[in-house]
């Protein structure tokens, strides 16, 4: 089955794990991701400043090319993504003048045919058709668990995971949150159904530091630190999230971690997708598991003790 | 545009052919009437603009007239190449033949062809919004936005391919809102493609060789103590290689042909 999906261009270029892993998953449960042509960035940052549209423009070009190929529906694994498009697409909803006045400025988007290399000037508005859905709430709803289940040939019951969802997969609430920004447990029920034993911890919901850590890489850190420590403390191996920048900060800053907290011993970041392929069973060399600045394979390699031969 | 500080000539040289139907055209705001076959170029010198700068092979491929002009009645600005686009009545024109633009200094060698070289490079084409202006000014019809949004995600062969038909023009520089020099980061992604990304060509390292193996210096001194009139006599006599040739043409003498 055909499903649209936007990859986004960190998962190109600096986590293609993310990317390979939603993939191959998603091709066992029968999915063929198909991408929006000619796909841009999506802004990575929804515009925090209400009269300030243009940031709309090209999430807005990414969900009308989806309606122009025909989706209903959009899936995205970065949560940076899912933020952006999910929120274009609820404020073009709710403001019919926003909706005018970007879908004015896009009418004169060009395309040029391939052929005769000319301009074609007239292109269709964006009506708002697409649905803009997290892979995990598309495992929940459209796929549902037990379809999930009667894939699985590898089982993870020696993992002890703890779900982080960091901010951008809940909040603002109402407006994007794919379960309840104070108490989420969709992640939660996702771990659980793939197999791997859920640790949950207090930190789950705090943020990484996100992109201060450009600025400021130490206050980043200490916040990874801090979720780190707390998922160490609560008994998890691992910890698993969705977002390209959280793994940025949890994984890759924790030599800059160790230097600066000697308590500090280090813990594998592994996408959700990398735990799902895992558990139906993807060949471990298509996962990018040697990317990871922390190793996640000698803590996976716990899991093949008691892997199910099918 | 020329010299700026040249005053057009009063009198207007009429066209050899008086009969040909004239368009009025606004160059800078004042009008003049060009006979309507002209392009945007040969009106601004029919119009008494010498032009030094802002004018290179006038054949579409230097990208030194990059032009924008509008029509009253409309509000989209349009682009062209001055050389290229021939003139239609009640043009407002103005050439944008040079926008300052920022370019980086590189060790091409030393560079990998990566999302993160083009980032530290032009870390600017991260503030992109996608607004998609650069696609709609650029007169050779790329994909302005698609290419730089390749770059971002460090699709390194896919921004060079697409970005392939650049003219350095510069027209959607001067219009980035996110003040992007996005021809300097297309040239950028076609070098590093050229060094790092295509095959090498294989016969271009055996010229090479043969070169330095001196397999051409005995021809070379030759042709060098012949006289000017031998040299003639030489070049016109040679034999050509038919306009219809296939790949497995050989000249008769084959005596210069060199054998790895």
């Amino acid at each position: 089955m055909k499903l649209h999906y936007y990859p986004g261009c960190t998962l190109k270029e600096k986590t293609t794990n993310l990317d390979d892993s939603t993939r191959a998953a998603m091709e066992v449960l029968g999915y063929e991701l198909v991408e929006p042509e000619n796909w841009t960035c999506c802004g990575a940052e929804f515009p925090l400043t209400e009269e300030k549209i243009v940031g709309l423009a090209a999430p807005t070009r990414i969900l009308r090319q989806v309606e122009l190929e025909g989706g209903d529906k959009v899936v995205t694994t970065c949560a940076f993504c899912f933020n952006v498009l999910k929120r274009t697409n609820e404020a073009l909803l709710k403001d019919p003048l926003k909706h005018k006045r970007i879908n004015a400025y896009l009418r004169d988007d060009i395309k040029i045919d391939p052929l005769t290399k000319k301009k074609t000037t007239d292109f269709a508005e964006y009506h708002e058709t697409v649905w803009v859905l997290h892979l995990m709430e598309f495992i929940k709803y459209q796929i549902g668990y037990d379809k999930v289940k009667s894939h699985i040939k590898r089982d993870l019951a020696n993992l002890k995971v703890a779900p982080y969802y960091g901010c951008r997969l809940l909040r603002p609430a109402g407006e994007v949150g794919i379960d309840i920004p104070d108490d989420p447990h969709i992640f939660e029920e996702f771990l659980e159904n793939i197999g791997c034993e859920v640790v949950d911890f207090p930190f789950k919901q705090e943020c990484c530091g996100s992109y201060i850590s450009v600025s400021l890489p130490d206050a980043a850190s200490e916040a990874s630190y801090q979720i780190l420590r707390s998922a160490r403390y609560c008994g998890a191996d691992m910890l698993a999230l969705s977002c390209p920048l959280c793994y940025y900060n949890l994984d890759r800053r924790q030599d800059r971690i160790k230097e600066r907290f000697f308590d500090f011993t280090g813990m594998p970041i592994l996408f959700f997708t990398q735990l799902l392929a895992l558990a139906l069973g993807v060949d471990e060399k298509v996962l990018g598991l040697d990317q990871h600045y922390y190793d996640p394979r000698p803590v996976l390699s716990k899991m093949h003790k008691t892997e199910v031969v099918s | 545009m020329g010299n700026r500080a040249v005053k057009p000539k009063k009198t207007v040289s009429k066209s050899k052919d008086s009969s040909e139907k004239r368009v009025p055209i606004f160059i800078m705001g004042k009008k003049y009437e060009v006979p309507e076959s002209l392009t945007i170029q040969k009106a601004l010198e029919y119009a008494g603009f010498q032009l030094i700068r802002g004018c290179g092979c006038r054949g579409g491929i230097c990208g030194a007239c990059g032009t924008v002009y509008r029509f009253p009645d409309s509000y989209r600005i349009e682009v062209g190449l001055a050389c290229q686009t021939v003139v239609e009545p009640n043009m407002y024109i103005t050439q944008i033949p040079f926008f300052p633009a920022n370019k980086a200094t590189y060790d091409l060698e030393k560079l990998e062809p990566t999302g993160s070289t083009v980032m530290a490079l032009y870390p600017e084409i991260f503030k992109c919004v996608g607004c998609g202006t650069c696609t709609r000014s650029c007169p050779m019809d790329i994909d302005v936005m698609e290419y730089i949004s390749l770059a971002i995600r460090g699709d390194i062969a896919g921004a060079a391919e697409l970005s392939f038909d650049c003219v350095m023009c510069g027209l959607c520089t001067a219009r980035c809102p996110a003040e992007e020099a996005q021809y300097n980061v297309g040239i950028l992604t076609r070098r590093l493609y050229g060094r790092h990304i295509a095959p090498r060509a294989k016969h271009v390292a055996e010229s090479v060789e043969n070169i330095q193996k001196k397999r051409f210096d005995k021809g070379l001194k030759t042709l060098k103590s012949m006289n000017l009139e031998s040299l003639k006599r030489l070049y016109n006599d040679r034999e050509i290689e038919p306009d219809m040739a296939d790949e497995f043409w050989e000249p008769e003498d084959k005596k210069y042909i060199i054998v790895q």
